[in-house]
């Protein structure tokens, strides 16, 4: 690792703003959602998030400084500890809402199936790199990044953790589009899927199907399993154009919605801040991904293009699936809110990512690495 | 080829961003079918389910009557509840609470077992009972206060009352008629709750929607007179053993019930006691042929009508009037050879009031008996009017047509016929009864009031004269069947009557069950008051002139004893043609605060100032002066000044203010 002095003055300030503004509102929407009417104080909630992202501009720096190059030379090794987290996770983690995610690590309740999204995205783009194709991947070629994908997807199912299983299956599939595939596979793939996902239905749990008809239906169970989309929809409808205002939502400060601080996060904000908060936010996120584009495309090597593509696809989806599934468009599946999201693991995660973006955007004007 | 390469990732990466946005505008659209489009209604929906409203009643309105005395007033009381949940030895709480609170020790199981926690052990609970219940100290075993209705003269006025159930809901009478009214609009505190239910007191929707409060009705009600008219009523009832009876004051002139009595009586703080039958109005609710009572109005339908005259004479057939297949005799088998108009209606001839209706024809006749009012309800302020029964004249048989005139086979209520004569009292226009004289609210200020309403001209004036006069004669006359009504030095106007009720077991109209009754109005050249007194199946003295007519004497005795009035100071004056209104001025509504006591000048208007608005209402009333009334508080100015003389309308427009002193 060398300091370049180029590293400073070509920083890339635009994204850093944009994602410290994005992460500024999400700590004023968490502060919110640990307001008590009761007692008028600064909640726990708040405080944490804010350690959190403290810890996550800690990784931030890290990642830029250490670079994306350097970083991807040991792909495979981070993604092959994170894998072994989530075994050990399988093994002795602790369950909540029952759900085995967490592991403890000096002190810290740790999340390794958040890591994992980022180390996939790593050893994918870095396989990728290493084994390039001028203009399309067959099916065959494309086994072992499948794999890398598979193993953690996996292993996630067992936790359960469907959420962030598929999330990891968006994000291999959004990389084929970029790679190129043959259009006869693709014809076959997209056959064979069409065929699978009806039979998937019987390998799905309980809760899992019941999700699914839920969300075809809310009302057929409003005090059971569809509660939470429902009063998810009251909460962000109430908001109607300009919100209830800060503080006031009174769907979030009376604890209609559940879970409201971790995966409904968006309608407390849409809730205070209405429809033109929400636009506002979208707006971002829409920069933000068009920035991140464009940062892949000006990359200053392939590898770049790619991590810089799967950083941006990662938190594009996030955004939409999680937006999407708060405003009754998308099943409910556990997906955290990009930056809004209470969770530290999460937030390390997406700043240490970030930092890499950052890099890359910052040395494709350095010539020598 | 690194070019091409190049090339193929831009146009890649450019329709990812592509296909990026357009799920980005599919969020977008929606949040805008959310929260713009469908917005409100979800709104309402959040706020249905973070709010609660907690209504808190204000105080039930009061009902006086019309010289401000309560009739009607709340006091708090006790009542005993419990949460089962949270009795330890539910066995001893039994044995405590039977014993002391009197009920079943199994009822009282019976209820603490039903597993909710909530449940009510005994309402309004003697004070001396509560105290125990509360120096038991048990746990789970509460005493709250509940408001509770209080009638503090008792049984007097019960049936126009009516009574409250336990949960201060109106349930009977007035009280149920305007129960809205006396009610009153809750003060409501809106209430954020949290998901639980729980209240969340601060900042949230602290909205306090202040209450109209409760209203307090005046009746025309004169609890004097009332409480005379039961009093001679109950005596009555028990003198003649009558099954009971009911009695009507109403001042003919306005239309105004001053009182309005049932027996048995009825005392509506022990509502929940004895048969609910008791509470009924009968007065309003039930029906019954008129008998003798009805043949005023078909006389004075014929004179009106200009078919008989009061020296025409009928022959009476001598007790024997065969219509159709049918024998009409007299009341009591007399026979009358002979009459003139006036002595049928005097002797209460059945066979010569035929012959009036027949020369008057049935058409005609319906006519002036629907316009006296029968077969329809007056439209009194008291809930359960009945219409009565009166088949339309197409439908009369010839039997029909003939006893109709004499009260069979027609069906009134008492306030019907009352009303009805009234109309021959008050110069043949009928005017609407009303029992509700002001609706106030707290302030004191009027929001609804019951204004004196001409229903419509019967009979003409000159009609109207000569039918008192008549009626003047039954009882004046010592051979008159009314003259046990007669009160000395005044003129009564009256009619007897005895109504056969209909067996249903025998299809026949029963000689033994009869209903006894006397109207009548006096004094008879300028009524005052108009009044009905039925009893029902007195065992003694079935026929009207006897059992009812005195009670009817005695009561309009007292009436004048009580009530400044100068009527008795004047002569018994021989009937004018046109009696002069001005020297004769019952003061019913005045009582010991109306009028200053001299003889004051009618022409000119009296001095309203510093009056309350209800003074100032009795001493128009007095006057007779149409007041019109701005403002509220205390009378300020008047126009025209005090002295100065009355126009045409006599109205005199009064403004109120509450600067004191004023």
């Amino acid at each position: 690792m060398r300091l370049d002095r180029g590293l400073w003055g070509n920083l890339d300030w635009f994204l850093l703003a944009l994602v410290l503004a994005i992460c500024l509102l999400g700590l004023v929407n968490i502060y919110s959602t640990g307001f008590s009417l009761l007692h008028d104080k600064t909640s726990a909630l708040f405080v944490r998030q804010s350690q959190w992202l403290l810890m996550g501009l800690c990784g931030m720096v890290i990642a830029f400084f250490l670079g994306y190059r350097f970083i991807a030379s040991w792909a495979y090794v981070i993604y092959a500890l994170s894998v072994i987290l989530l075994v050990i996770v399988l093994f002795y983690g602790h369950t909540t809402h029952g759900s085995q995610r967490w592991i403890n690590i000096a002190g810290f309740s740790f999340q390794p199936s958040e890591m994992v999204k980022l180390t996939m995205i790593l050893a994918l783009a870095r396989y990728f790199n290493d084994h390039p194709s001028p203009r399309s991947y067959t099916l065959k070629e494309l086994l072992p990044p499948l794999a890398i994908c598979v193993l953690p997807l996996v292993l996630i199912l067992r936790q359960p953790d469907l959420g962030t299983a598929l999330m990891l299956l968006i994000l291999f599939v959004s990389f084929i589009p970029v790679v190129g595939i043959r259009w006869r596979d693709l014809v076959t793939v997209t056959a064979v899927t069409a065929v699978l996902v009806p039979m998937g239905w019987f390998f799905l749990k309980d809760y899992q199907k019941e999700r699914i008809l839920t969300f075809i239906n809310p009302y057929r169970d409003p005090l059971g399993s569809g509660y939470h989309i429902i009063q998810s929809m009251i909460a962000v409808g109430s908001g109607g154009v300009l919100g209830k205002g800060f503080l006031k939502g009174t769907q979030t400060q009376l604890k209609f919605l559940p879970e409201q601080q971790t995966d409904f996060i968006f309608s407390v904000f849409a809730e205070e801040w209405g429809f033109l908060g929400g636009v506002i936010l979208l707006a971002m996120f829409t920069l933000l991904v068009v920035w991140g584009l464009r940062i892949a495309l000006h990359s200053r090597d392939y590898l770049g293009t790619l991590v810089a593509y799967g950083i941006t696809a990662l938190i594009f989806w996030g955004a939409f699936i999680n937006m999407g599934m708060v405003l009754g468009l998308l099943p409910v599946v556990g997906v955290p809110l990009p930056f809004f999201s209470y969770g530290g693991s999460a937030m390390v995660m997406l700043m240490t990512a970030v930092g890499i973006l950052l890099n890359i955007s910052t040395r494709r004007f350095i010539l020598q690495s | 080829m690194k070019r091409e390469a190049t090339r193929y990732r831009r146009l890649r990466l450019a329709s990812l961003l592509g296909l990026f946005l357009v799920l980005y505008i599919i969020l977008i659209t929606r949040a805008l079918h959310l929260q713009v489009v469908s917005g409100q209604a979800l709104k309402s929906l959040a706020v249905r389910q973070h709010t609660k409203i907690m209504e808190m009643p204000p105080e039930r309105g009061l009902i006086f009557d019309r010289n401000g005395r309560k009739l009607a007033a709340s006091v708090m009381a006790d009542s005993v509840f419990a949460d089962p949940s949270k009795i330890k030895n539910v066995q001893r709480a039994a044995d405590e609470l039977s014993r002391i609170l009197g009920t079943d020790r199994d009822t009282i199981l019976r209820k603490l077992g039903r597993g909710k926690n909530f449940c009510w052990l005994a309402r309004l609970v003697p004070p001396e009972q509560a105290a125990q219940v509360e120096a038991l100290k048990m746990d789970g075993v509460f005493v709250v206060k509940e408001p509770k209705r209080h009638y503090p003269n008792g049984e007097l006025a019960g049936h126009i009352l009516g009574f409250v159930g336990m949960d201060a809901v109106g349930l009977e009478g007035l009280e149920r008629k305007y129960d809205q009214y006396l009610r009153g609009t809750p003060q409501r505190l809106v209430w954020a709750r949290d998901a639980k239910g729980k209240r969340i007191y601060p900042r949230l929707e602290k909205a306090v929607v202040q209450g109209q409060g409760s209203y307090h009705i005046i009746l025309t009600i004169d609890s004097r007179i009332q409480h005379l008219v039961e009093t001679h009523l109950k005596e009555a009832v028990l003198d003649k053993g009558a099954k009971g009876g009911f009695a009507v004051v109403m001042d003919p002139r306005t239309g105004e019930i001053l009182a309005l009595a049932n027996q048995p009586g009825f005392d509506p703080n022990r509502f929940a006691e004895g048969n609910p039958m008791k509470g009924k109005n009968r007065v309003v609710t039930d029906c019954y042929d008129p008998g003798s009572t009805f043949k005023p109005f078909v006389a004075a339908a014929a004179l009106d009508a200009r078919v008989a005259k009061e020296t025409d004479r009928f022959y009476c057939e001598n007790g024997h009037y065969a219509v159709g297949d049918r024998v009409i005799h007299e009341a009591q088998r007399k026979r009358h050879g002979t009459l003139t108009f006036k002595e049928i209606i005097k002797y209460s001839s059945n066979i010569g009031t035929v012959k009036i209706a027949e020369r008057l024809g049935r058409e005609r006749l319906y006519e002036y008996i629907t316009k006296f009012g029968f077969g329809a309800r007056t439209g009194i302020d008291l809930p359960g009017e009945i219409p009565g029964l009166l088949r339309h004249y197409r439908d009369w048989t010839r039997i029909d047509a003939a006893t109709i005139a004499f009260g069979q086979g027609v069906s009134v209520t008492a306030i019907q016929l009352v009303t009805a004569l009234s109309a021959i009292a008050n110069n043949g226009i009928l005017m609407k009864p009303f029992i509700i004289r002001a609706i106030v609210d707290g302030k004191g200020d009027i929001v609804r009031e019951g204004r004196p309403t001409v229903v419509r001209r019967v009979i003409s004036e000159q009609t109207a004269r000569r039918m008192a006069s008549i009626l003047t004669a039954v009882v004046s006359d010592e051979d008159g069947t009314g003259k046990k009504a007669r009160i000395e030095n005044v003129n009564v106007a009256g009619k007897t009557g005895t109504s056969q009720k209909f067996d249903f077991a025998r299809r026949a109209y029963s000689s033994e069950k009869v209903r006894t009754s006397f109207m009548g109005f006096f004094p008879a050249e300028a009524p005052q008051l108009a009044m009905l007194v039925v009893l029902d199946e007195p065992q003694r003295d079935r026929w009207g002139g006897v059992a009812s007519a005195p009670v009817f004497k005695k009561i309009g005795e007292e009436i004048l004893n009580c009530y400044r009035t100068d009527i008795r100071e004047y002569q018994t004056a021989p009937l004018r043609e046109t009696p002069n209104l001005g020297t004769l001025r019952f003061v019913a509504a005045g009582g010991p605060r109306g009028g200053d006591g001299d003889e004051a000048d009618l022409s000119v208007a009296p001095d309203f100032r510093g009056l309350t608005i209800r003074e100032a209402l009795v001493k128009a009333r007095d006057r007779d002066v149409n007041l019109k009334i701005v403002g509220h508080g205390w009378a300020i100015s008047q126009d025209p000044p005090p002295g100065a003389a009355l126009g045409i309308g006599r109205s005199c427009t009064v403004t109120f203010g509450t600067e004191a002193g004023s």
